[in-house]
């Protein structure tokens, strides 16, 4: 279990997380989705231990992450892997030494060991032949399916997607969403998705929570949220433009705005 | 007025917080030096040797061009004097020792500065902005591991290198010169100069070339470290690296020469 209690992050006056609580069992999926803005990517960096929260705690397993810092949180990292968002690859080095860092900087293993296992690892994602390029000769697409490679290399047993189809076309984003579904039935990895992917969330989500201004508005399986008689849900999982959440994000009077501008 | 103290205090403060993060980072780095070379395995992938072809050796041009252009110069000026004195023999013991000490050491670091420093801003910090540092973090591999130390070995055996080589070729031109321009004889010149230069001269150059190796390193690398935002901020990131670098190492040389000859 993954537990969030009652988690508190401003910036500034802004209160991006308010109060946000809920847990997440292993060995499921579990998308996190929101507006843009929703406080979705702080929570994330909160969970791998980027970045402190004001107030509230994170336990996985035994350990309390938000209590960890610097070099205490390299046991929890080395159960990890993260997806990031642009894939964040490190520009200098091939594919296949992308992938192999992990593995070298971790484990004494020989050098050809680790060669077999990064082919492995590219071959789970579909891009065995592309060891030897660098990520800038990688389209997008490619680069996310390098990164998730990378994020496995060391078989974590939980793994963060950080918007993981947004900006591919629409077939690499099945592929994906369905890498994601795989990993968790075969692999019995826990998956925790971070995205704004509503659809891609009620195919493969074994829980879904929807934060909405820096709080839990919703949470529970994909029917549920379908079911919800929340009008504020409703609109999320429908894109509907019209509805209780406004897409305008500014808190002063339009009028007003105008009259003293 | 009160806005001026306001300004000027917020300032010192910043500047405080980055001194100390400076000096924590600069233990960071040594620590981590350390463990780097106990660690064989570990040593041959971090690819010093690499980076010291591309700091040093790709370096070596621009910096043997200015020294050579520059032992002339400050031959040409000093012989204006010298020559209505009938005193011309005292140019090689002066133009070695201003070289060894001062010249030498100095230029070769700010002509690294501007080429290296600004390139360790301009890489970390494009790194911080795309988030590979903080992916690096997320693997558990320590980031001053993987980033600094490397670059931090390489440039202290490749300036204080350059700097001898940058002395040795300062000395070459105002040789040339002397021996074709001035009518000095070879022997005079190579005879003049041994009696002068002392071997302190030497090893003081030297000395300076690691500390400002050092200053390079970790100011180039923290500014690459501390960038947030986007490309104008690696932008003026880079901009501050190469103005602190070249103000720090002025400073460090004022306080090594008197400390060394004051």
């Amino acid at each position: 279990m993954i537990v969030i209690e009652d988690l508190r992050k401003n910036y500034g006056d802004r209160k991006v997380l308010d109060g946000v609580s809920f847990a997440m069992e292993r060995r499921k999926i579990t998308h996190i989705l929101g507006t843009s803005g929703g406080g979705k990517s702080t929570l994330l960096k909160v969970m791998i231990g980027a970045l402190k929260p004001d107030a509230g705690r994170i336990r996985y397993g035994d350990m309390e992450i938000t209590n960890l810092q610097g070099r205490q949180l390299d046991p929890y990292r080395k159960k990890i892997g993260m997806l990031f968002q642009h894939g964040a690859l490190i520009n200098s080095l091939t594919v296949a030494e992308n992938v192999g860092l992990p593995i070298r900087e971790h484990t004494g293993l020989d050098d050809n060991i680790v060669k077999i296992m990064v082919k492995m690892k590219l071959e789970m994602v579909g891009l065995r032949d592309f060891e030897e390029l660098y990520p800038a000769q990688l389209s997008g697409g490619m680069q996310k399916r390098v990164a998730l490679a990378r994020a496995l290399a060391l078989d974590p047993e939980l793994v963060y997607f950080d918007e993981p189809t947004s900006g591919l076309d629409p077939i690499v984003a099945s592929v994906i969403t369905k890498l994601i579904a795989d990993l968790n039935r075969l692999l019995g990895i826990t998956c925790i998705v971070v995205t704004h992917a509503v659809e891609e969330a009620m195919r493969i989500a074994d829980k879904i929570v929807i934060l909405y201004r820096g709080k839990v508005l919703a949470q529970g399986t994909p029917g549920e949220i379908r079911e919800s008689s929340d009008p504020l849900v409703q609109q999320f999982i429908t894109g509907n433009p019209d509805g209780p959440i406004s897409f305008r994000a500014s808190s002063k009077d339009y009028r007003e705005d105008l009259l003293i501008g | 007025m009160k806005d001026l103290f306001g300004y000027a205090g917020r300032k010192f403060i910043l500047y405080l917080q980055d001194l100390s993060s400076l000096v924590y980072l600069f233990r960071e780095t040594l620590q981590q030096s350390l463990v780097l070379l106990r660690d064989g395995k570990k040593l041959r992938e971090a690819g010093i040797l690499k980076q010291v072809d591309e700091i040093g050796t790709q370096s070596l041009p621009l910096v043997l061009s200015v020294s050579a252009l520059l032992g002339i110069a400050i031959t040409v000026l000093i012989s204006f004097q010298l020559k209505d004195m009938g005193a011309l023999s005292y140019i090689p013991g002066f133009v070695a020792v201003a070289v060894f000490r001062e010249i030498g050491p100095l230029i070769t670091a700010m002509i690294v500065a501007g080429r290296v420093g600004a390139a360790f801003t301009a890489r970390i910090g494009t790194m911080k902005v795309s988030e590979e540092i903080l992916a690096l973090e997320t693997m558990a591999i320590n980031p001053v591991r993987f980033l600094v130390v490397q670059r931090f070995v390489a440039l202290l055996l490749a300036l204080p290198a350059l700097t001898l080589a940058a002395n040795f070729t300062s000395l070459l031109g105002s040789f040339v010169f002397s021996s074709t321009r001035l009518g000095i004889r070879a022997d005079t010149y190579v005879r003049e100069m041994l009696d002068v230069l002392a071997f302190k001269d030497i090893y003081s150059g030297v000395a300076k070339a690691a500390v400002f190796a050092v200053l390079i390193v970790m100011i180039g690398c923290y500014r690459g470290l501390v960038v947030e935002g986007g490309a104008e901020d690696v932008g003026r990131a880079t901009m501050i690296s190469v103005v602190s670098c070249t103000l720090a190492i002025i400073l460090f040389d004022t306080v090594m020469t008197t400390a060394f000859y004051g």
